[in-house]
């Protein structure tokens, strides 16, 4: 006698996947058949048999691993297990079959790409104590190579670190954080002001999605990081190849997918509250959480605040180099038949201070900075934030519309809104007035469809109309940097999976058109005025072949472009030591450049960066380690650049002048990552990034390319002792390398000596020589007890001194010393 | 039940029209008193005896930071012998008027000082004239004496340094961050 048991799921969201409740909320919605009398107790005699379907899409799921387990532990919020060696792989009618368990093997654990491994217990008493629990959350990766069943970006190599799994500073930045990934690093400006790097490239040609809609910022120069509030993201996703199909233009290097926490159904209200302090900087943290899930709606709400004072190296205080966030976020999810609205509201408030000695705009006082072996204003500790700072104030509402309008497929509406208010504050005359005020508004408008054709084939395609407004709001006494500006782009796109065995095979292809109209003050306050307009049409081309169940394969061959962004285009003067020319106010006259005028662009030979990239990617595992071995090529046309062309006279004295232009570069380079479990209490991981950058032209070497870098970690789960549910010790060694590809150096006093002769044909150069290579250790200690959740974090634990050629501020001081962060969280759940 | 569906997703199709709509503005950027450039320096010695006396002396570059270098346009004569106050009219020209940016330096007198660097047989006597809120002395008004003896084409710089927070009554051309740095030809005959 067989029981047929059906579990009904109350959410359509793909990303409540790994979660169980009383009624089963999962991405796999099975069926599966019951012994009538549960299992005999003597022998191994008992079979399991289902059916596995996407939730989704109800449609069956071919090879899918279904293995039984032992002895599941519920540890607060994680769940630990055995293997046992008995399995099957569900075929096209998504059916699997275990047969001869023993009594002990009560569980089953189904895993497959693309989905989040599930656990599931066929025991009654398991649902007793979950009904009584509520749910229990299946977190079972630290970083998890499962993705979501992401259309049109399935063969690019893609990682997630999951916020929740991870002992993480909350108060760092979105890109120190997916820096955990081999082949992903940051480029800063000072600790406040950190930006993405992927595989060599970073600033917008990095594309940086806040909940799948483009983050709307200033994302030009070297000191503008996007504004994301860590305590309101729940997971990060890194795209390194072209995801230009899917998600539009900027994606060159790749793409960072952050989301927010999930607003989830029939949840009961649950009340998080999170306070931390970091030592170095004497900061504070604090963030609280709330929401509920009822049948057919849900809400949460976060809100953070973190200050931070001036931070110290091992020898001196790195003054002015605090900061203040204050974070509200705010989401809401209605759930129909076949409907799904959700909203989706941020708030974000930075005030970020730069490093006061890291300004200065003469050739004598930058000599004598770089020269010095400390930095040349040193004051003592305080939370003052002054001049150099800045302050953005970035509001972000998103709706989202999913209709499910038959069993396989999907149509969503989304529309996203987006304000970004920008202060920043220079040491200079009036150093009370902004020397840039702008207002950024974006919205997205984006229509996709999601289909299947036939049954081994999935597909997306999808409309989205994008706008933006950038206005400079008056009173600076200096005339803007950027120009206002009003940009639309209309883009289609499609892309189609198709499924053959063990292999898959991905195609996209996306039209853009985007016109702009540009107006702009000169120097002389004149005013000059452009219009243009580009189109574009990319494509990708992507395999995944699951050669075996430990081997698999991934390559994936796209193009990505993006236009040239208004500081490149319209640059006019002086940043720091060096006065620059956009790619529109310098022109050639006989041989000689001029700078008298704003070109317009039909009339230039200015044209958008275009890009391939060929990425491939082997993974291979077993039970105890796993290997991921990435290689690159990325070859870019028109890449922008700043290229040095002579020495001239200013008023301030000699200066180097350069001018913005365009190059062919190719990027090669691979990243290997190794993890190895060795028992069931250690583990350990270890990545290594290699890259090598060359232009096409002999201009020289780029700067800020990443070099080599070796990074570990340990982690031993220690046994549980007192009242302790979970502990976790994590020892975090790296090693970075000096950059031996870096460019040359010339100091400012040989250029302003004339020992130098700076021309049209000199190649990139540095002020100061790459830093040597150096080791990091770090360190963190996580413990859960009941609800309360402790870490503490030492970074830094031998309090190098070291300077990182990646911070634009090597050239002043040098890297942040031991930082000792401890954090207390307490979640509340309630019981009905 | 359909038509309820059908009616909510095309309520929210117009919601989002009307959050979309926007009027785009063709407006340029409001104009600005541009105070970060300084375009041209002129030097005025003022004979203390005689004020009818001046001579000047001119620095320029004229496209602040476009590509035309700055230019010395005069040197420094002088009679020898004499008493002379030294002024300074410093312009940003880029735009017309021109912006005072002088008076902006004597504003913020406190987080400015202008330094001299002269051949010592040029002058037997210097001081500074003003003196800022902390009472340091600025340099938009200095005198000058030559005691005799004649100096032929040397050297005469003069550099004006922005030292917020920096500025002390020991503070000296090292400090801070130079807004001019200027070298005029002397000659006292």
């Amino acid at each position: 006698m067989r029981s047929k048991y059906k579990l009904n799921c109350h959410c359509n969201s793909k990303s409540d996947k790994r979660y169980l409740n009383k009624r089963f909320c999962c991405i796999l919605n099975f069926f599966f058949l019951l012994p009538s009398i549960l299992f005999s107790q003597d022998n191994c005699t008992n079979t399991i048999s289902g059916k596995v379907l996407d939730k989704n899409t109800n449609k069956p799921i071919l090879d899918v691993i279904v293995r039984t387990i032992t002895d599941p532990q519920v540890y607060g919020v994680r769940v630990s297990y055995n293997y046992s060696d008995k399995f099957s792989i569900s075929d096209k009618e998504g059916l699997f079959l275990l047969e001869d368990l023993c009594p002990d093997e009560d569980s089953l654990l189904f895993s497959r790409i693309g989905y989040q491994d599930t656990v599931i217990s066929l025991e009654a008493d398991f649902w007793t104590v979950s009904l009584t629990e509520k749910f229990v959350e299946l977190d079972n990766v630290i970083i998890s190579d499962e993705r979501e069943n992401n259309l049109g970006t399935q063969t690019l190599s893609q990682q997630s670190i999951d916020l929740k799994d991870q002992t993480v500073d909350v108060t760092s930045s979105l890109a120190s954080i997916a820096s955990q990934i081999d082949g992903v690093t940051f480029t800063s400006t000072g600790s406040n002001v950190e930006r993405p790097v992927i595989h060599g490239l970073y600033g917008n040609r990095v594309l940086v999605l806040n909940n799948y809609i483009k983050h709307g910022f200033q994302n030009w120069g070297d000191d503008h990081a996007p504004e994301i509030n860590i305590s309101s993201v729940d997971r990060i996703s890194i795209l390194k190849g072209s995801a230009g199909v899917r998600f539009g233009p900027e994606a060159l290097g790749g793409a960072i997918i952050v989301e927010p926490d999930q607003i989830k159904l029939s949840q009961p209200y649950f009340f998080n509250v999170n306070t931390g302090y970091q030592s170095n900087g004497r900061g504070t943290n604090y963030s609280i959480k709330t929401g509920k899930g009822f049948k057919n709606l849900g809400f949460n709400l976060g809100l953070n605040y973190i200050k931070i004072g001036d931070r110290h190296s091992p020898s001196y205080s790195l003054t002015n180099s605090g900061k203040e966030e204050k974070g509200l976020n705010l989401g809401l999810h209605y759930h129909l038949k076949d409907f799904d609205i959700k909203l989706f509201y941020s708030f974000v408030d930075l005030n970020l201070g730069l490093l006061r000695s890291s300004i200065f705009h003469s050739g004598d006082a930058i000599s004598r900075a770089i020269n010095s072996d400390v930095p040349l204003i040193i004051d003592p500790f305080s939370f003052k934030i002054r001049e150099p700072n800045q302050k953005v104030k970035h509001h972000f509402i998103k709706a989202k519309v999913d209709w499910y309008y038959n069993e396989n497929n999907k149509i969503s509406l989304i529309a996203g809104r987006q304000l970004n208010k920008r202060k920043e504050f220079d040491v200079r005359r009036n150093s009370g007035l902004p020397i840039i005020d702008l207002d950024l508004v974006s919205t997205d408008l984006m229509l996709e469809w999601d289909h299947s054709i036939s049954d081994n084939s999935d597909g997306l395609m999808g409309l989205h109309f994008f706008n933006q407004d950038n206005d400079n709001l008056p009173g600076t006494q200096t005339t803007p940097l950027i120009p206002n500006y009003n940009t639309n782009r209309y883009s289609l796109f499609l892309v189609e999976n198709l499924k053959l065995g063990k292999k898959s095979f991905e195609f996209g292809t996306r039209i853009d058109y985007e016109d702009y109209n540009v107006r702009g003050r000169e120097t002389s306050q004149k005013i000059f005025r452009d219009e243009h307009s580009f189109s574009n049409l990319i494509f990708s081309l992507g395999f995944n072949n699951q050669i075996s169940e430990n081997i698999s394969f991934r390559l994936n061959l796209g193009s990505a472009w993006r236009t040239p962004n208004m500081a490149e285009l319209f640059s006019f003067g002086s940043h720091g030591f060096r006065n620059s020319f956009g790619l529109l106010r310098y022109y050639f006259n006989d041989d000689k450049i001029r700078t008298d005028r704003v070109t317009n662009f039909v009339d230039s030979e200015v044209s958008p960066e275009k890009s391939f990239k060929l990425i491939n990617e082997f993974d291979i595992s077993d039970e105890k380690n796993e290997l991921k071995f990435t290689l690159f090529t990325n070859y870019i046309l028109n890449y922008v650049f700043e290229r040095p062309i002579g020495l001239f006279g200013t008023i301030r004295g000699p200066m180097p002048y350069y001018i913005h232009d365009q190059i062919d570069m190719l990027f090669i380079g691979s990243d290997i990552t190794l993890k190895r479990k060795f028992s069931k209490n250690f583990k350990s991981a270890f990545t290594f990034n290699y890259l090598w950058s060359n232009n096409l032209d002999n201009s020289g070497k780029l700067i800020n390319q990443p070099p080599i870098r070796i990074s570990s970690n340990f982690k031993w789960q220690t046994n549980n002792f007192w009242r302790i549910d979970f502990s976790e010790i994590a020892i975090l060694p790296s090693y970075t390398f000096r950059q031996f590809n870096a460019p040359i150096t010339y100091t400012p006093e040989s250029l302003i000596n004339g020992y130098i002769a700076l021309n049209y044909n000199s190649k990139i150069f540095d002020l100061k020589e790459a830093p040597d290579g150096y080791f990091l250790l770090d360190f963190s200690w996580k413990v859960d007890v009941n609800d309360f959740s402790f870490s503490l974090m030492i970074n830094n634990v031998l309090n190098k001194r070291y300077r990182n050629y990646l911070n634009n501020m090597r050239i002043f001081a040098d890297e942040m010393g031991r930082n000792f962060i401890v954090n207390l969280s307490y979640k509340f759940n309630s019981k009905n | 039940m359909k038509n309820i569906k059908v009616n909510y997703f095309v309520i929210f199709l117009f919601t989002i029209l009307l959050f979309t709509s926007c009027e785009e503005d063709g407006a340029a950027p409001d104009e600005e008193n541009e105070m970060e450039v300084i375009t041209d320096v002129k030097l005025i010695f003022t004979n203390q005896y005689d004020s009818t006396d001046i001579v000047t002396a001119r620095a320029q570059d004229p496209d602040g930071a476009g590509v035309q270098e700055l230019k010395v346009l005069n040197g420094i004569v002088l009679k020898p012998n004499k008493q002379w106050i030294l002024t300074f009219e410093i312009m940003n020209n880029l735009e017309s008027p021109g912006e005072d940016i002088g008076k902006e330096i004597l504003e913020e007198g406190a987080s400015h000082q202008i330094f001299f660097d002269y051949p010592p047989e040029a002058f037997c006597e210097f001081g500074y004239l003003d003196e800022d809120v902390n009472g340091n002395p600025i340099g938009l008004k200095t005198a000058w004496q030559n005691c005799g003896d004649q100096v032929i084409e040397k050297d005469f710089t003069i550099s004006l340094k922005h030292q917020p927070g920096v500025k002390t009554s020991t503070s000296t051309v090292s400090d801070g961050d130079t807004d001019f740095q200027l070298t005029f030809v002397l000659t006292i005959q």
